[in-house]
């Protein structure tokens, strides 16, 4: 949503009464109206014979004056209200001849009235506050949305349009392999297979970066999951890869969690794979999947593993976007597997973590909140 | 072989074309393979007018269509073929480089018969367009009024 169209949208808004200032011609009539209304009240009731009531319908005026019309409004209704105290309720009547007794309730007026008016000016600040702070609020999340939305249009472009070059490039260079085989020498064999998997790899990269953003923009699906089924799933899938790579599978009895099906298995064949990944060198590989003990609000499962492991000093890089601790040679991988499992972590209310030491193996970490009221 | 249907395909992009022609070769289905460089070219095609307003009756046995095309595009295609009564029967195949899940269900949505993401790798490429051609042309049999010559 551009600018423009936000302004349009807030002065459609219909305003709140609050928010539309009286004119002085309202507040200052607020008074009159106020205190003659009183004073008539009073009069009135005063023929029926009741006693004393013109303090008491004052003050109401006073208030209503005080409380809408502000501080203008609340000195006229003062000046409004002794004048007609003194002149229609104290002896001698009708005279504007001021008796020294009458002081005390000139003074108790004012205080009134003062109070009023304060309480009136620190709600109406209040409230105006608040209402920055919602149009600020309202700002923020238009801004947010635009941005989102143009992250999502960045995704779209380029996941319809980085990949058909990248098609061109692997498909003529294969064309090319193919049809000039006897022509070429070995080196340039060579170049060309360098160049078919870079293509490849390039492809494997945006595919991840795509699902990774995915992550970041799709809504989250939530239902009851039950961790040990989903850790079934992922290891059928991490082991089709497997070949003639042995593993000694630990697997723990898991709780059930509350969470988006599709993300959370993720997580885990991106947990499950790296583990398997940094075993390879081991024999026998050794990989055990985990609950830490339950605390009240999260559901911690971890994945250890006897692989290389890594540097404790390093742990802060572990879960950036990119970041690779082991060279492409050792280790294949775009470096987007843990960011991936962080960003689901962060939508379940959790977060992902890892422990190590080089050569020792690893432990990763991945809480869920175990509340519903979770929606990231 | 019984009979080689005709193939229309809706590419904008000259290597794409060529890719999916040398793919079509080895099944000798390239031969058939009418290729129109966007959206509007296509419904010229479909609807015999503009440059095509000359050619013969009849449709193609398959349509592979890309989305991102040049002034009208896949979709639009799409929604107006299946939304018209003498197109609709036209078996449409999307082929496209997105894997974007909104793509798919606008596609589903409006009637698409089949949708395939074309694969970053050439052989999985060309094996994913030689099924494609030899489903869709030759085991497929295309609604009548198609346009198909003997085969090999």
């Amino acid at each position: 949503m551009d600018q423009a169209n936000l302004d349009g949208k807030r002065a459609a808004e219909p305003r709140t009464p609050e928010s539309t200032p009286l004119s002085a011609f309202q507040r200052y009539g607020l008074s009159v109206l106020g205190v003659s209304l009183a004073v008539c009240l009073a009069l009135l009731l005063q023929q029926l014979h009741f006693r004393d009531v013109e303090v008491p319908l004052l003050f109401f005026a006073l208030a209503v004056a005080a409380w809408y019309g502000g501080v203008g409004a609340a000195i006229l209704g003062w000046a409004l209200s002794c004048i007609g105290f003194d002149f229609f309720f104290v002896e001698p009547l009708y005279s504007l001849s001021i008796e020294p007794f009458e002081i005390p309730y000139f003074v108790v007026f004012a205080l009134f009235a003062g109070l009023v008016t304060w309480f009136s000016t620190v709600r109406r600040r209040v409230e105006r506050e608040l209402r920055q702070a919602r149009d600020d609020l309202e700002k923020r999340s238009a801004e947010l949305a635009a941005s989102n939305k143009e992250l999502e249009a960045f995704a779209y472009s380029v996941s319809h349009d980085l990949r058909a070059p990248l098609r061109h490039m692997a498909g003529f260079s294969e064309l090319l392999q193919k049809n000039s085989a006897q022509a070429l020498d070995g080196k340039s064999k060579r170049y060309i297979g360098v160049i078919l998997e870079s293509a490849k790899r390039m492809g494997a990269l945006i595919d991840d970066l795509l699902s990774f953003s995915r992550i970041g923009r799709s809504e989250t699906n939530k239902a009851a999951v039950n961790l040990g089924q989903l850790v079934e799933e992922a290891l059928s899938e991490v082991r089709r890869d497997l070949r003639d790579h042995k593993i000694v599978w630990k697997i723990d009895k898991l709780p059930a969690a509350y969470g988006d099906r599709a993300m959370l298995r993720l997580a885990l064949v991106n947990l499950i794979s790296n583990a398997v990944k940094f075993t390879r060198t081991r024999s026998p590989a050794e990989i055990q999947i985990g609950q830490m003990p339950a605390s009240d609000d999260q559901v911690i499962i971890f994945v250890r593993d006897n692989g290389v492991g890594f540097d404790m000093k390093y742990v802060g890089k572990l879960f950036g976007v990119f970041q690779r601790l082991h060279s492409g040679e050792a280790f294949e991988g775009t470096g987007i597997g843990l960011a991936t499992v962080q960003r689901i972590a962060h939508r379940h209310g959790g977060k992902a973590w890892g422990e190590g030491a080089v050569d020792q193996g690893a432990t990763f970490y991945l809480s869920i909140s175990k509340s519903k009221q979770i929606n990231l | 072989m019984s009979a080689l249907g005709r193939i229309l395909l809706v590419e904008d992009d000259p290597n794409d074309v060529e890719l999916t022609l040398t793919a079509l070769e080895d099944y000798h289905l390239a031969n058939e393979v009418v290729i129109a460089r966007d959206g509007a070219e296509a419904l010229d095609y479909l609807y015999r007018r503009g440059a095509y307003a000359d050619r013969a009756n009849g449709s193609p046995a398959v349509l592979l269509l890309d989305l991102k095309l040049p002034r009208v595009d896949g979709l639009e295609v799409l929604q107006q073929i299946k939304g018209d009564e003498k197109l609709k029967v036209i078996p449409v195949v999307v082929l496209t480089s997105s894997r974007e899940e909104r793509d798919m269900v606008a596609s589903y949505r409006l009637g698409v018969n089949a949708y395939v993401v074309k694969p970053v790798d050439f052989h999985e490429f060309v094996n994913a367009i030689k099924e494609l051609g030899v489903f869709w042309a030759i085991v497929n049999e295309p609604p009548p009024g198609s346009i198909k010559r003997p085969g090999a």
